[in-house]
C-alpha cells in the first residue's frame, strides 16, 4: 500500500510543498493554506485507513529562528497533528502562512475539536482563523494586549510593567468578565419562555479548580453549558524557551500537577530522542515503576473527589489515606511529595535507594485489599449508581472525533492505551490488561479508572519482581548532569558536566514528539530545538484541554447535579487544561 | 486569659491550702472581654473553600485524618467568603484571576486574615512570567507567608499555628473607644531569624540512599 505522503502528493500536487524529516520519523508535510481544508476533509474522511483524530492543532512563530532547512518560507506554521488508529501513526501537516496579518480557513468544520485549538492560537499567536464560529481569545483575559507566543512578546513579568490593581482597573477588569448570553452565543428565552442563566465559578468547589462555566437552564434542565477557561494560564510554553533544556523540568511537574514526576516522561523522551540519548533498562524500569506510583495517587484522588462531588463525604479521608501511603513511597525516593522532577535528560537523579523494594511491596500488598474496600463502598453503592450509570455519555465516534484520549475513550469500549499500542519505556515487556467500558458514562469511566489501579498494581510488581541491574543513567554527554563519579576519572565527563550545569546542554536542532499515557489521557511534548541551550518552540499536548471542550456536548439535556457528576467524571486539572 | 482543665478530684490540681483564691481559680475564668473574644477567634478560624492550583491539593490534604486541622478549630471549611474568616491563596495568582481574588477578599467580613501558601503566591517563584502576579501582596495584605512548592501539609499548619498565635495577641475595638480605634497587631515575627540557630546546628544531613 502506498505510504499517505505519497497518496497525499499524487491527489494535491502542487499544494505539498515539501516533506521535511524529524527526529520522530512522523511523516511530516508541508502544505499549501488553500488546500489544507480539502486536504484534511480528504484525510478524516476518504482515504483508506483513515485519519480519524485531531491529535493536536498548534502554531510555530519562524521569526527568530535559524535552522529552518529547506522548509518553505513562513512566519507562522500552523501545524496539524493527526492520528490514524487503524494505521496506529501519526500524521503532522504544517501550513506556511507569510504574510505578517496572518490567516487560514478554520477546520471546525472537518473537527469540531478545532475550535478551542484555533481560540488558542489566535489567542497566543494572532493568527486568525476565517469562517471560525467564535473566534475569541480563550486563555488570556478579554483586555489583554499583545500575543504571548509571538516571539516578541515579553516572557517575563519583570519584563513588563509591575502588576498593579487599582479601583478602576478592577471595576474594568470586572466588566470585562461580565457575563453577556449574546457574546457567548446564548438565546435569553427560548419561545416564550425565559431561560435562566447560571454562573459557576471561576471559584467554585464543583469545579476542582479555578474553571468558570455558563449555564443556560430551562428549568433545572441544562440546555447549554459555556467553559470559560484560561484562569490557570501560567504560560508553560512560553517557559520552555527561556529554561535550559535540563532546568526545564521541575516546569513539567506542574503541568498536570496530580502527576507528579509521569509528566517529565514526555518531556525528557522528546529531549532523548532529539539528543540521540539511549536511555538504559534500570532508568526505563524507573521510570515506570515511578509514573505507576503517581497513577495510583492521581487515580485515588480523582476516585475520593468524584465521590465527594455526589455527596459522599467519608471516602475522600480513605483515599487521602492511601495517597499518603503512595506520597511515603514517592518521598523516600524523590524526596518530595508531589513535584519531585526526578526524571533526568538520560535517566533519573538518582538510583533507588537501600530497602526500596520492601517498601513499594508493603503497599502492593496493602492496597488491592483496600481497593475491594472501596468498591463496596462506592461503586457498589447505589445512590452512586443512580447518580452516574447512563449519565453524561458518549460514544467512540464522539470521543475521537474531539480528541478524547485515555480512561474516558476506553470508558467507550474502544481499547486504545498508548502504553500498548505504541509501547514506550520498554511498557511492551510487561503484562498488564486495558481496561474498558462499555456504554461511555460517567459510571464506566468511573469502572475504568478504578481497574487501572489494579493494573498499575501489576506493573509495579512486575518492576520490583525484575528490576535489572546497571546505571540509571545514560553517559552520553548530553546526559545532564553527566554521572558525578565519571566526573572525578576522565576530563571529557568533567567538561560536560559543567558545561551542563552552568550553560546547560545544547541539544542538536530538530524536531521530535513524544508522548505517554498519562494519568488522565495522551500528554504529549512536541520539542523544536534551534540549537540552542532551549528549546525553540515547546508544545505541550494536554489531555485536559479537549475533554473539557467536550463537557457542553456531554452535559446537554441533563440536569444541574449532572454536571457535577459529568465534572467530576471527566477528571481534568485546570493546569492541563490552560497549562 | 490562662485557664486549664483539670480532673475532678485531682489532687494535683490543687495545692492544699483551700484558700480562697484557690477555690475561685478553680471554678471561674477571670478576664476581659477582649481577650475572651480574641481567643474565641483564635480557636476557631474557618478557611474559606479557596484554591489556585497545587497548593490547594497540600491544603485540602491537611484536612484530612492524616494531618487533621481539626486539632487547631480550622476543619470547617465555607463555600462563601461571607462565612469565612481565612482565605489561603493556595497556588499561582493568574492575571486574569486577580480581579476575583480581590473581589472575594472583599466580601470576607472582618475580621479576616489573609496566608499566602507557596512560592507563587508570595512572589511568583518560579513562574516569572507573562500570565502570573508576581506576588498577592501586590493587591491584598498578607498576614503569613508559607514558603515551598508546593509546601507540604505539615509547612502550612506551622503557618496556620503561627497565625493563630498573632490573632491571640491581636486587639481589635469591640466598641467605639477612647484612642486610635484601629487594630493593634502583634509585632510580626520571623521564622528565618527565630529558627537560624536551631537550623545552624543541622549539619548532618540523612543519606538519599537510605530509607
Amino acid at each position: 500500500m502506498p505510504d499517505v505522503v505519497s497518496i497525499l502528493k499524487d491527489k494535491f500536487r502542487l499544494a505539498v510543498f515539501s516533506v521535511q524529516v524529524t527526529k520522530d520519523d512522523f511523516p511530516t508535510i508541508w502544505v499549501d493554506a488553500g488546500s489544507i481544508i480539502n486536504m484534511l476533509d480528504f484525510l478524516k474522511n476518504e482515504i483508506d485507513q483513515p485519519y480519524k483524530m485531531l491529535y493536536d492543532l498548534t502554531a510555530i512563530d519562524e521569526q527568530a529562528r535559524n535552522h529552518r532547512d529547506a522548509n518553505p518560507e513562513s512566519v507562522f506554521t500552523i501545524v496539524y497533528q493527526l492520528l490514524s488508529f487503524e494505521r496506529n501513526s501519526f500524521l503532522r501537516i504544517k501550513t506556511p502562512l507569510t504574510i505578517t496579518e496572518p490567516s487560514i480557513p478554520s477546520a471546525t468544520a472537518v473537527w469540531p475539536s478545532a475550535n478551542w485549538y484555533e481560540r488558542e492560537i489566535y489567542d497566543l499567536f494572532g493568527v486568525k482563523f476565517t469562517g471560525h464560529p467564535d473566534l475569541r481569545r480563550i486563555l488570556m483575559p478579554k483586555t489583554w494586549v499583545g500575543h504571548p507566543l509571538q516571539k516578541c512578546h515579553p516572557a517575563r513579568a519583570t519584563e513588563m510593567a509591575p502588576y498593579q490593581l487599582p479601583e478602576p482597573k478592577q471595576v474594568a477588569e470586572e466588566a470585562a468578565m461580565q457575563f453577556k448570553p449574546e457574546e457567548w452565543g446564548l438565546n435569553k428565552t427560548i419561545a416564550d419562555d425565559e431561560l435562566m442563566f447560571l454562573n459557576l465559578g471561576p471559584q467554585h468547589p464543583g469545579t476542582h479548580g479555578i474553571l468558570r462555566l455558563v449555564v443556560q437552564l430551562d428549568g433545572e434542565d441544562i440546555m447549554k453549558v459555556v467553559p470559560d477557561i484560561g484562569f490557570h494560564h501560567r504560560g508553560a510554553e512560553k517557559m520552555g524557551e527561556r529554561q535550559s533544556w535540563h532546568s526545564y523540568i521541575p516546569y513539567t511537574d506542574r503541568v498536570e500537577y496530580l502527576g507528579g514526576v509521569m509528566n517529565n516522561f514526555p518531556y525528557v523522551m522528546a529531549v532523548e530522542k532529539l539528543g540521540g540519548i539511549a536511555v538504559p533498562e534500570r532508568a526505563k524500569v524507573i521510570r515506570i515503576l515511578m509514573s505507576e506510583l503517581f497513577r495510583i495517587s492521581s487515580h485515588l484522588v480523582w476516585y475520593g473527589t468524584f465521590a465527594g462531588d455526589l455527596g459522599m463525604l467519608t471516602p475522600v479521608f480513605f483515599m487521602f489515606n492511601d495517597r499518603e501511603k503512595v506520597f511515603d513511597i514517592v518521598e523516600a525516593i524523590c524526596g518530595a511529595r508531589m513535584h519531585p522532577s526526578w526524571f533526568r535528560i538520560g535517566g533519573v537523579t538518582q538510583d533507588l535507594p537501600n530497602g526500596w523494594k520492601k517498601l513499594i511491596q508493603e503497599f502492593v500488598d496493602y492496597f488491592p485489599k483496600k481497593l475491594k474496600e472501596y468498591n463496596g463502598m462506592v461503586m457498589q453503592n447505589s445512590i452512586f449508581k443512580a447518580r452516574t450509570v447512563g449519565i453524561g455519555i458518549y460514544t467512540t465516534e464522539e470521543a475521537i472525533d474531539w480528541g478524547i484520549t485515555g480512561p474516558g475513550l476506553r470508558a467507550t469500549g474502544f481499547e486504545w492505551d498508548f502504553r500498548k499500542k505504541q509501547p514506550y519505556s520498554g511498557y511492551e515487556n510487561f503484562e498488564f490488561d486495558v481496561p474498558t467500558g462499555k456504554n461511555g458514562d460517567c459510571y464506566d469511566r468511573a469502572v475504568v479508572r478504578v481497574e487501572e489501579m489494579r493494573q498499575s498494581l501489576r506493573i509495579i510488581q512486575q518492576c520490583l519482581d525484575n528490576m535489572p541491574e546497571g546505571p540509571y543513567k545514560s553517559d552520553h554527554p548530553l546526559t545532564t548532569p553527566p554521572v558525578k563519579k565519571n566526573t572525578l576519572e576522565d576530563i571529557e565527563t568533567l567538561i560536560n558536566h559543567f558545561l551542563n550545569v552552568s550553560w546547560g546542554p545544547v541539544i542538536p536542532p530538530g524536531e521530535a514528539f513524544c508522548s505517554v499515557e498519562a494519568t488522565k489521557g495522551n500528554n504529549g511534548y512536541y520539542l523544536i530545538s534551534d540549537g540552542n541551550v532551549t528549546s525553540y518552540r515547546t508544545r505541550i499536548r494536554t489531555p485536559s484541554f479537549p475533554h473539557m471542550q467536550l463537557v457542553p456536548l456531554i452535559a446537554q439535556g441533563y440536569t444541574l447535579p449532572d454536571l457535577m457528576a459529568i465534572l467530576g467524571s471527566v477528571d481534568y486539572v485546570l493546569s492541563d487544561v490552560d497549562r | 486569659m490562662t485557664w486549664w482543665t483539670s480532673k475532678v478530684n485531682d489532687p494535683a490540681a490543687v495545692s492544699g491550702n483551700s484558700s480562697f483564691e484557690e477555690t475561685v481559680q478553680q471554678s471561674v475564668v477571670l478576664t476581659n472581654m477582649e481577650s475572651m473574644v480574641a481567643w474565641g477567634r483564635k480557636n476557631s478560624v474557618w478557611p474559606f473553600n479557596f484554591g489556585l492550583s497545587c497548593c490547594y491539593v497540600e491544603m485540602a490534604t491537611s484536612l484530612t485524618s492524616k494531618y487533621d486541622i481539626a486539632r487547631f478549630g480550622s476543619e470547617v471549611i465555607r463555600g462563601t467568603p461571607r462565612e469565612a474568616d481565612m482565605m489561603i491563596i493556595a497556588g499561582t495568582v493568574f492575571i486574569k484571576m486577580a480581579p476575583v481574588i480581590r473581589q472575594l477578599y472583599e466580601q470576607m467580613m472582618a475580621p479576616r486574615w489573609v496566608i499566602s501558601m507557596g512560592s507563587c503566591a508570595n512572589s511568583g517563584g518560579m513562574y516569572d512570567i507573562y500570565s502570573v502576579v508576581q506576588g498577592v501582596d501586590k493587591f491584598m495584605p498578607v498576614d503569613v507567608y508559607v514558603p515551598g512548592c508546593p509546601p507540604r501539609p505539615d509547612a502550612f499548619m506551622e503557618g496556620l499555628l503561627l497565625m493563630r498565635d498573632q490573632i491571640g495577641q491581636e486587639r481589635r475595638p469591640l466598641n467605639w473607644v477612647v484612642g486610635s480605634q484601629g487594630i493593634i497587631k502583634p509585632p510580626e515575627i520571623s521564622l528565618k531569624e527565630s529558627k537560624r540557630e536551631e537550623r545552624m546546628r543541622m549539619t548532618g544531613l540523612r543519606s538519599p540512599d537510605e530509607i
